[in-house]
């Protein structure tokens, strides 16, 4: 198979992102009439690209096609290349053919499901974006490709929990989740650079020679994996990060199904397993793997146990699984760890997608809470807090936040401004009641001229006022009669003082006072 | 240094068109005055794409030379000429200004003559600043950018303290002015007599300048009001409020004083740029970070803006602070993003407050319902500003901050801070703004991007998408003069 027909498969989606927010905006698929096209452009460009991932399996099966395929170069500097390459081995293919099979699935019964819904375009505009990204997420070879999905992904996962914009819970919630990724991103774009720096490269299979290569130690190490981890946890919804996942279920339910039951909770899980042979050669990450595993393991069955909604409940089951992944990785079972992946991924988007009719084919109570939890009240009421993790991140994060934001505007009108020139609305009308105050006297403008305001504003009137005074009482006043008299009068003063030093003892003083100074 | 001429001057025809297409388009009726104005723009446009593409990017020092005499006694010259770093910036002020003219078709009701004239008078002296290879030649024209603007923004503002604002922007303006022209004297006295203006010479000198760090610092304070960096950008968030938002996206989203910073500031003072690099990268951070989180608690989409604006200038005066190629590379290409950017989301809220009236958020929200169109441009234009792949800004930002991060990694970590900050200021005034539901008829019931609006709008957007997806056709071009500008700091 040609190069470039690897490219085609995250590109393929992406050309029908492209097709159909042009068409949207030209106005030729908007509304009812328009779903076909959509739903045909969406669901054969995802279709073409599964075949041609299973056309690649095929081809590596047989053993074709090099193990990394180089297309392009993306961005090229004296310090920095940046290339557009694949990487073709079982772990990517596995998750590249698990990633086109699913998106496919999912694109397939969102048709039926979404039939005229308000914004039927626009849903299947970011499925495909998101199916691209993650086709790439998996097919990467390095890491700033796979930052730019890893981003993209995040991106249209926003945008499908602000799926239903107009209530305010859901924008809320989909800002919430997208600034928790974010958090992640940061730390992403930190490993990158740092294995820039300490690696000289990004390529992932690269990254564990090189550092065998250049002996670096195991510090630099575990700094690069713990920013690349940090991404991981923050995407995977891991312990710190649990509380993002739960507000993303706004969405409609195909977009949960693929986002967080099935492909974007792994991708955490993928990118530390791409990460194997690095993450080998610093064990005190991999504790810290399992133990993150472990916590978020028990947390989400915890929780879990205590929910009362369909889509809560498979929620926390998914991070309890994803978790126990985490514990594989940090075993050192990797291969467990991608069977468990892509197992769990295949029933959790069968279960997703069923949850909308699980309430009409259940007909016994759901299960009541085990008694062991209930007479704990206080493991009880943290489960039923989910730990109070939004709370903790409120309280460090979010509200030190808000609150220096008002206070740096303060800052910025109060003193800022005041210091370097006029205030905003100073000496302004700008309002009615401001001119009903002006009317009544309450207000008193300085609109004169020659006001200044500001740190050097008032440093020019200060001494602009100096200099009238002189003019005005000196030199103007009976035209100079005013300079004339400020002469004579400081004559006076002379005169006296000059008789004074004829007496001999004021003379004797002022010689001292000389001797002192010259000597 | 060495300096290509061409057999046909080209750039003085490009600027001087300008002057010329002013004065037809003020002869001519109320009607007709725009058509004149967009038909000099689309000649300047065409022109100026031309040089572009002509330009040979694997050839160090200038091209399009010009030189003529023009004051003999002081040898000042009549001296343009276009490198890898500026070139660029004639296409992109072209194309902002032929979108300005175009967005301002119906939405400027009175004085069209004049309005369209100053607009092309604007662009002459912004080219002129980009162009301009002799010091007292460019403080011509960047002191006459002033003229212009001063009407510009009090005849037309839309706020109601607008004159205000106008006044405030000059003696800024002229406050950072004068400084600059006194370093420019300062660097031109030489010590047999000779007075030299001319750039390329004063580049080349064997002797550093006795009052070195003098100079840098009226250049950095002069630049750094117009950039504008923290303490200086007070300026900022009232003219983008008082002035007319369609005319304001050429203010913002130009950034003459980056770009003055980085061609003349560092560049002529060489050793003292390096001595108080650390000076930069604070100023540069503190922008960052003050711009991000005074941006998070605006209620007004245009103050948003311009506190975003700062927090952009402070990112590119990082990348010139690192004084190394990637660096330098990421500057000048974000500041060509933002012309895009800035100057579609400014246009944006031009056309939004076309219809509404106003740019606040208590009397919007829920404005995706009636304006689909108008919130996803914005919204895409938005996830440009926050630097999200696939935009234009990526890479940009990507080179600067790993260069930042090399050098300080410290000032990186706070870099990477600003970029959630980014997403959190941004994301809270559009699901305020755009979302939700409805409160106000008039939100209700206005009108989608029209025809005009949305050819302007996918242009900047298209041109976003195609320089995130393909950075290298911009970074080739900075390629040798970016190599150039940093061997200029080890002479």
């Amino acid at each position: 198979m040609p190069n470039w027909s690897i490219a085609l498969i995250p590109l393929l989606p992406l050309l029908a992102t492209l097709w159909i927010a042009v068409g949207f905006s030209f106005g030729w698929n908007r509304a009812e009439k328009g779903e076909k096209e959509t739903a045909y452009v969406a669901s054969i460009s995802i279709l073409l690209s599964f075949l041609l991932v299973l056309g690649v399996d095929v081809s590596v099966f047989l053993e074709s096609v090099q193990n990394r395929v180089q297309v392009a170069t993306w961005l090229s500097t004296a310090d920095y290349q940046i290339t557009i390459a694949f990487i073709l081995d079982q772990l990517s293919l596995t998750m590249a053919t698990l990633v086109s099979f699913i998106g496919l699935l999912v694109t397939r019964f969102s048709i039926n499901y979404l039939h005229r819904e308000a914004g039927y375009q626009r849903f299947f505009m970011l499925l495909s974006l998101f199916n691209a990204a993650m086709l790439l997420i998996a097919l990467s070879a390095n890491a700033v490709l796979t930052f730019i999905a890893w981003e993209l992904a995040g991106v249209s996962s926003f945008l499908l929990i602000a799926y239903s914009w107009h209530r305010d819970i859901a924008t809320h919630n989909a800002i919430r989740a997208f600034i928790s990724n974010r958090i992640g991103d940061a730390g992403f774009l930190l490993g990158i650079a740092l294995a820039f720096f300490w690696l000289g490269t990004i390529e992932w299979t690269e990254l564990a020679s090189a550092a065998k290569e250049k002996d670096v130690s195991e510090i630099f190490l575990s700094i690069i994996l713990l920013g690349f981890l940090l991404a991981a946890l923050a995407k995977s919804a891991q312990f710190p990060f649990c509380a993002w996942i739960t507000r993303a279920l706004e969405g409609p339910t195909p977009s949960s199904a693929i986002f967080y039951g099935a492909i974007m909770v792994h991708a955490g899980v993928y990118l530390l397993l791409r990460l194997q042979p690095l993450l080998e050669q610093v064990p005190t990450i991999m504790v810290i793997i399992m133990i993150i595993g472990l916590i978020t393991a028990s947390y989400a069955y915890l929780v879990g146990l205590v929910q009362t909604d369909v889509k809560s409940s498979f929620m926390f089951s998914t991070l309890a699984q994803v978790g126990l992944m985490l514990v594989w990785i940090g075993n050192a079972w990797f291969s467990l760890a991608l069977i468990h992946l892509v197992l769990h991924a295949i029933w959790r988007s069968y279960q997703f997608l069923h949850a909308p009719s699980f309430m009409q084919q259940i007909n016994r109570p759901a299960r009541p809470v085990p008694k062991w939890l209930t007479k704990q009240s206080w493991l009880y009421n943290a489960a039923l807090q989910r730990f109070w993790l939004d709370s903790i991140s409120d309280w460090l994060f979010t509200n030190p936040t808000t609150t220096i934001a008002r206070e740096v505007q303060i800052f910025d009108e109060q003193i800022v401004d005041r210091l370097t020139g006029t205030q905003s609305h100073a000496n302004m009308l700008s309002s009615l009641s401001h001119w009903e105050a002006h009317q009544q006297g309450r207000l008193i403008l300085k609109t004169e001229i020659g006001t200044g305001s500001g740190l050097f504003g008032s440093f020019i009137q200060g001494l602009a006022a100096a200099f009238y005074w002189f003019e005005e009482h000196l030199i103007l006043k009976s035209s100079g009669e005013g300079l004339l008299k400020l002469i004579r009068h400081l004559g006076k003063h002379m005169q006296s003082i000059d008789r004074l030093l004829t007496q001999p003892r004021y003379l004797l003083l002022l010689i001292m006072a000389t001797f002192v100074v010259v000597l | 240094m060495e300096l290509h001429s061409m057999d046909f001057s080209w750039l003085s025809t490009l600027i001087l068109l300008l002057p010329l297409g002013a004065v037809v388009t003020l002869l001519l009726s109320e009607q007709h005055a725009r058509w004149s104005a967009l038909a000099t723009n689309l000649v300047v446009l065409i022109l100026s794409l031309g040089i572009a593409f002509n330009f040979d990017p694997q050839l160090s020092g200038f091209q399009y030379v010009e030189k003529s005499e023009w004051i003999r006694s002081l040898n000042i010259n009549f001296f343009l000429g276009v490198d890898g770093l500026s070139v660029l910036f004639l296409p992109a002020t072209a194309l902002l200004f032929t979108a300005v003219t175009l967005a301002s078709w119906n939405s400027i009701q009175k004085l069209r003559r004049i309005y369209f004239s100053l607009i092309l008078l604007l662009e002459c002296t912004i080219l002129g600043v980009f162009t301009s290879l002799d010091t007292m030649f460019f403080i011509l024209f960047w002191e006459s950018t002033l003229i212009p603007l001063y009407f510009l923004i009090s005849l037309w503002g839309v706020g109601a303290n607008r004159r205000h604002a106008a006044t405030k922007y000059v003696l800024f303006m002229m406050a950072g002015g004068i400084p600059i022209m006194f370093a420019f004297i300062l660097l031109a006295i030489q010590a047999d007599g000779n007075y030299i203006f001319d750039y390329t010479q004063l580049l080349t000198l064997k002797e550093a300048n006795p009052y070195e760090t003098v100079i840098f610092f009226l250049l950095l304070f002069g630049f750094g009001i117009k950039t504008p960096l923290f303490p200086l950008h007070t300026w900022l968030p009232l003219v983008s409020q008082e002035g007319h938002p369609v005319m304001i996206a050429t203010v913002i989203g130009l950034k003459l004083g980056a770009y003055g910073l980085l061609r003349f500031a560092v560049p002529l003072a060489p050793t003292a740029a390096e001595t108080f690099q650390g000076l930069l990268i604070a100023l540069g951070i503190i922008g960052v970070i003050y711009g991000a989180v005074a941006a998070l608690n605006q209620t007004n989409l245009r103050r948003m803006l311009a506190f975003s604006s700062l927090s952009h200038a402070g990112m590119i005066l990082l990348g010139i602070a690192t004084f190394s190629q990637a660096g330098i590379q990421g500057a000048v290409f974000q500041l060509l993003n933002l012309s895009l950017i800035v100057g579609g989301l400014f246009l944006l809220t031009g056309f939004l407050h076309q219809r509404i009236g106003s740019n606040d958020i208590i009397s919007l929200g829920g404005v995706a319902k009636s304006m689909p169109l108008l919130s996803a441009f914005f919204f895409f234009l938005g996830l440009a500003n926050m630097g999200i792949p696939a935009t234009s800004v990526f890479p940009a930002e990507l080179l600067i901050t790993l260069s930042v991060l090399d050098q300080y990694t410290g000032v990186g970590l706070a870099i990477l801070f600003g970029i959630i900050l980014t997403a959190a200021y941004f994301l809270n005034i559009y699901r305020k703004a755009f979302l939700g539901e409805c409160r106000h008829s008039i939100v209700a019931n206005a009108i989608d991007l029209k025809a005009r609006e949305k050819l302007i709008i996918m242009t900047l957007s298209l041109l976003v998408l195609v320089f995130g997806l393909y950075p290298q056709v911009i970074l080739d071009t900075l390629s040798v003069s970016s190599t150039a500008w940093v061997e200029l700091l080890k002479r």
